[in-house]
């Protein structure tokens, strides 16, 4: 069993009486890369804003690197590169004099933020706006500078609040293989974030907060086991007979045009399902285009989740 | 931890210093209260009618009354609105996520205000020595010793109501609450250095009253910077 790098334990946070988090415990190992997902208002931006020292105020114990992030402030700030969820500059600063003022109070030597900081903007693709004022920066152009940041010191844990909103698909591809890289440099990193596929894409385990509280952690393999996600078999037909195939195999719903998704039981054979299907297309005169097991994703995982949770009231 | 709290009061002295407000505070304000000077009826400053542009009244003193009356205030609001706003705009966060001590934060921003509004006050009193010497009336010793100790008296009143700005910009969480309170509440503090005089716990001697001052302005950053580190932001 790996130590963990960062943990929380029993953490609940309280609003003007109203609990924002309630008994959240989870842990993060070194090098893991680790996605924090719940609807809005789950308490996923306070879980982040207690991990990077911004609020102090709260039950139960949180430690990076084993230093309390409340007593230990300077240990756990020394590990830590933080992206809020809206990164806020002085107006009246430089790309580069943000960059250089951040870095030089994160103890990067001057040499260093030299290389480091041009090698990041060009990068991010923000080296024509290196001498621009942050003002003038577009939304995501501050996201990107909110990132880079975040990664000038090389910090040893990553937290991340919605990295990904605002920024193009060419720059949510950049973020992963960034986020990829400082996995393979042993960078801890955790991440919240709405865009499931993406957190699919580099997370090693995800945390599911709802209403305050971690309802689940795990690989995201070993979350669709434990919810029993049903099987979808997708069918779509170049052909479509008079008699649709799907009679008595499970619950069919409409997809695209002469697609459709036929939900199995996960006791259920899908190999047998979909062998009775082409045998009874090809006999009603159709003809196949494609057909499969459409794998669930995060997606899935989490609606399914989120009905459940509202059915439990 | 002396070089994170130096490199930020450099930031924000340059910070301030290109921010237009300084613009108007160095260059554009005074100009306004020469030409101000020189249109006031000469019976309103002591003169006798018919005694000339500015009446009897000196520039300087002019210059000086008019710095006394504006540079407390402008300084307070100036730190407390740059701190509230900056708050409020999630600036803080991304320093105090840094092994810093993070009084320095606002520590430097005082120190910046204190500095530009004081350079302001002198470059004021400067220009009014300049009118009055090309009027033909040089400054005499003892014009020149007031002088000096008027431009001391200032930093004073600078320092405790830029403290007292600090104070506020910390507490207040909108822009409109800060003012507020600089204009009603903040106004009235600059009375307490003189307090112990006025009750006869203290000489009432100028440098009696700069130390006292001195200690206000060292009690109230001191208890900003409590409440600054003690904030959740």
């Amino acid at each position: 069993m790996v130590a963990s790098l960062v943990q929380l334990r029993g953490v609940t946070k309280r609003f003007y009486g109203q609990p924002v988090l309630s008994d959240v415990s989870f842990d993060i190992a070194p090098g893991e890369v680790f996605g924090y997902i719940g609807p809005n208002g789950a308490g996923k931006t306070t879980t982040l804003k207690i991990l990077a020292g911004l609020i102090t105020k709260f039950e139960g114990e949180v430690t990076i690197g084993g230093a309390n992030v409340v007593t230990e402030r300077d240990k756990t700030h020394a590990l830590l590169g933080f992206l809020p969820q809206s990164a806020g500059f002085q107006n009246w600063r430089t790309v580069e004099s943000a960059l250089d003022t951040l870095g030089a109070l994160s103890g990067v030597p001057s040499a260093t933020r030299a290389k480091r900081i041009p090698e990041l903007l060009e990068r991010f693709g923000l080296s024509e706006a290196r001498t621009k004022k942050v003002k003038q920066l577009s939304g995501g152009m501050t996201q990107k500078l909110g990132l880079i940041q975040a990664l000038l010191h090389d910090p040893k844990v990553l937290v991340l609040d919605e990295p990904l909103e605002g920024l193009d698909p060419p720059s949510r591809k950049l973020l992963k293989d960034i986020i990829r890289e400082r996995q393979r440099a042993g960078t801890t990193v955790l991440f919240s974030s709405h865009i499931l596929s993406d957190v699919e894409d580099v997370a090693d385990r995800v945390g599911i907060l709802n209403a305050g509280k971690i309802a689940t952690s795990g690989s995201i393999r070993e979350l669709m086991t434990a919810f029993g996600l049903p099987i979808e078999i997708e069918v779509d037909l170049a052909v479509v007979p008079e008699t649709l195939p799907f009679d008595g195999l499970g619950t069919v719903t409409p997809h695209k045009p002469d697609q459709w998704r036929l939900e199995v039981p996960t006791s259920g054979d899908a190999d047998a399902i979909i062998h009775t299907l082409i045998e009874r297309t090809l006999a009603a005169g159709g003809r196949i285009r494609k057909i499969g097991v459409a794998e669930p994703d995060l997606d899935d995982l989490f609606a399914q989740y989120i009905t459940r949770s509202a059915a439990r009231g | 931890m002396a070089s994170a709290t130096a490199l930020l009061v450099r930031d924000e002295l340059i910070g301030f210093a290109k921010s237009k407000v300084m613009l108007v505070l160095w260059v554009v304000l005074p100009l306004i209260a020469i030409v101000g000077y020189f249109l006031l009826p000469a019976t309103l400053t002591g003169g006798g009618l018919g005694d000339g542009l500015g009446g009897g009244l000196s520039a300087t003193a002019f210059m000086g009354f008019l710095e006394s009356s504006l540079s407390g205030t402008v300084a307070a609001l100036m730190v407390a609105v740059d701190i509230v706003s900056e708050k409020n705009r999630k600036v803080y966060e991304l320093f105090v996520i840094r092994p810093i001590r993070r009084e320095a934060i606002i520590w430097a921003k005082f120190i910046a205000v204190f500095s530009c509004v004081t350079v302001a006050c002198v470059v004021a009193m400067a220009l009014g020595i300049a009118v009055d010497v090309i009027r033909g009336q040089p400054m005499t010793g003892p014009m020149i010793y007031d002088a000096v100790k008027s431009v001391v008296a200032l930093t004073g009143v600078i320092a405790l109501s830029a403290a007292v700005g600090v104070f506020f910009g910390v507490v207040a969480r909108s822009i409109l609450v800060a003012v507020i309170l600089i204009l009603y509440v903040g106004q009235n503090l600059a009375i307490v250095p003189m307090l112990p005089m006025y009750l006869g716990i203290l000489p009432g001697h100028f440098w009696v009253l700069m130390a006292v001052s001195g200690a206000l302005v060292g009690v109230l950053l001191w208890i900003s910077g409590l409440l600054f580190r003690r904030a959740e932001l």
